[in-house]
């Protein structure tokens, strides 16, 4: 294990039509599961878009000395976005070519087994999110960045993606999980990021920033920290679909996202 | 297979698989060869040979096949950004080139079908039915043949890799469908009409007509059409001069497409920066 970061974030800032979003973000991500937690809006999503450079960052600058390897990161979206029309298999068959890897192997580690001749829009929404899980992690990245993986879904599902990303982390590989599901963050998190209105409010293991704030949980934590309750009423596994359209996170973007500029 | 091969490979199947489920391309297919089917019963060209033919769908063509085109390659590379997968794809040891280059191909490989089965099955027809005998392979100027045809027939898949092309750079610049759509429009007009305008005005200004086979050649369409009557008309004719620079056309057919193909890679690659520059400049401004 090296004492290098995975991942890290020095005075990291994004704007959207001039509306910050982000802003000096400063993290080290390191082996094991880091939850991002914070109310809607706060930044999540665009954290972990600049995390794995998919929005480029308005300010600071984004490192990964400790992510090696042909792929080094393994992202899934807060929207699952793959073609329809294809099967699940075809699907992941596309990203296991571009990496070597095996596709039905992939498919059998997150239980998608039986699922593989079906296709895309006919799989559920938390069997599109095992299948995201599933492509997020081939080709064996040492960073793995997922988006809201447990939202929509029903609560086995969601303890089921949970598990299924958690236990990619090692001492090597760090899994990095945006979540409104602050049980499932007690259950697997190592490390919290937790953020307000685009800034850390806190940061670092869950059981030293439990005992600092004298909290008993994660959602006890949320609520001395942040000071609020309200987005906790939305917890993931509320949504209807689990399609990842259900505004249950940093989907706030869009409101501030301006003609003529994309952060794709 | 090396890494870049393979990476192109493996978009250009996924993306020739994704053309191939699609059946609106199927029916643009039949489209097309009602239309030019029609076409040609209507100009009775297709009944007295190849030539003639060429002639009736000279000009229609130079409208259809950069509209079917545009309608293969408007959406190409937008309907990965749009719905976040590209995201997803950039993670991964594909270059922005080799994604490009294999969703081009693909789209490319579905023009050929698309544009040139229908055109080649009118060219069969022709074969089969026109009076007098369309036989004779051409060895020399005078004899309608179908290698005319044929030759008609890459030129046309020469206009239309072009448009796919310029199509899918509109695609990659556009933030969403319906931009993606207002600008696969402009581009249409303009590549249609606008250099014949441009020549015209050249003309009008006091240009020297003895440029024209020069300048003709600067855009696809200009370009296409001097090399048909350059190479399928003029055979039956011995015309005074020429009517395009044969290799500044071809050139230009190509530059087009890989103008394209650099577009659309430019886009993908530096899209992201300059959404953050120009974030950058508006909170310079003060948000």
């Amino acid at each position: 294990m090296s004492d290098e970061p995975v991942a890290a974030l020095s005075g990291v800032s994004r704007t959207y039509g001039g509306v910050s979003v982000l802003e000096s973000v400063s993290l080290s991500v390191d082996p094991g599961v880091t939850a991002v937690v914070g109310p809607n809006g706060s930044g999540k999503s665009t954290l972990l878009r600049v995390l794995v450079g998919a929005t480029e960052p308005t300010g600071g600058e984004v490192t990964l000395p400790g992510a090696t390897g042909p792929k080094p990161i393994g992202y899934l979206p807060q929207r699952v976005p793959f073609r329809e029309g294809f099967t699940a298999r075809e699907t992941l068959a596309f990203y296991a070519r571009l990496v070597g890897d095996d596709p039905d192997a992939a498919l059998e580690r997150v239980g998608l087994g039986d699922a593989g001749d079906r296709r895309v829009e006919a799989l559920s929404g938390g069997m599109r999110r095992l299948l995201g899980i599933a492509q997020s992690v081939l080709g064996d990245p040492s960073l793995v960045a997922l988006d809201e993986p447990a939202s929509g879904l029903d609560p086995g599902m969601r303890e089921r993606a949970f598990r299924a990303a958690a236990e990619r982390a090692d001492a090597d590989t760090a899994v990095v999980v945006c979540s409104h599901a602050l049980d499932l963050v007690d259950e697997h998190a190592d490390r919290v990021v937790l953020l307000h209105r685009g800034e850390v409010a806190v940061a670092g293991p869950l059981d030293r920033l439990l005992d600092e704030h004298d909290a008993a949980d994660a959602r006890e934590l949320y609520r001395v920290v942040v000071g609020e309750t309200s987005a906790l009423a939305r917890d993931e596994g509320d949504g209807s679909d689990g399609s990842g359209s259900d505004d249950d996170g940093d989907e706030t973007e869009p409101a501030v996202h301006v003609t003529g500029v994309s952060d794709r | 297979m090396t890494g870049s091969l393979s990476g192109v490979a493996t978009v250009f199947r996924r993306e020739l698989a994704t053309v191939v489920r699609t059946p609106g391309y199927g029916v643009l297919a039949v489209g097309l060869l009602l239309v030019v089917a029609g076409l040609l019963a209507a100009g009775g060209g297709g009944a007295t040979g190849f030539v003639p033919a060429v002639v009736d769908l000279l000009l229609p063509t130079e409208v259809l096949v950069p509209l079917v085109a545009v309608v293969l390659g408007y959406r190409a590379l937008l309907s990965d950004a749009e719905s976040g997968e590209l995201a997803v794809i950039r993670t991964y040891p594909v270059r922005v080139g080799e994604y490009v280059a294999g969703v081009l191909l693909a789209r490319t490989v579905a023009l050929v079908a698309v544009v040139g089965v229908p055109y080649a099955l009118v060219g069969g027809v022709v074969w089969l039915t026109a009076a007098p005998d369309t036989g004779i392979f051409a060895t020399h100027t005078g004899v309608d043949s179908p290698a005319l045809f044929v030759r008609f027939l890459a030129f046309v898949l020469l206009l239309g890799a072009a448009y796919v092309s310029l199509a899918a750079a509109v695609s990659a610049l556009a933030a969403s469908r319906r931009s993606a759509i207002a600008l696969g429009v402009l581009a249409l007009v303009a590549g249609v009409l606008g250099g014949d305008l441009a020549l015209l005005r050249s003309l009008a200004a006091g240009g020297s007509p003895t440029a024209i086979p020069e300048s003709i050649a600067l855009t696809p369409n200009g370009a296409f059409r001097g090399l048909v009557f350059e190479h399928v008309i003029a055979v039956a004719f011995a015309p005074e001069g020429e009517f395009v620079a044969t290799g500044r056309a071809v050139a230009s057919l190509i530059v087009w497409t890989l103008l394209g193909a650099v577009v659309s890679g430019s886009a993908l690659a530096y899209g992201r920066r300059v959404d953050a520059a120009i974030e950058e400049i508006r909170g310079g401004f003060g948000g």
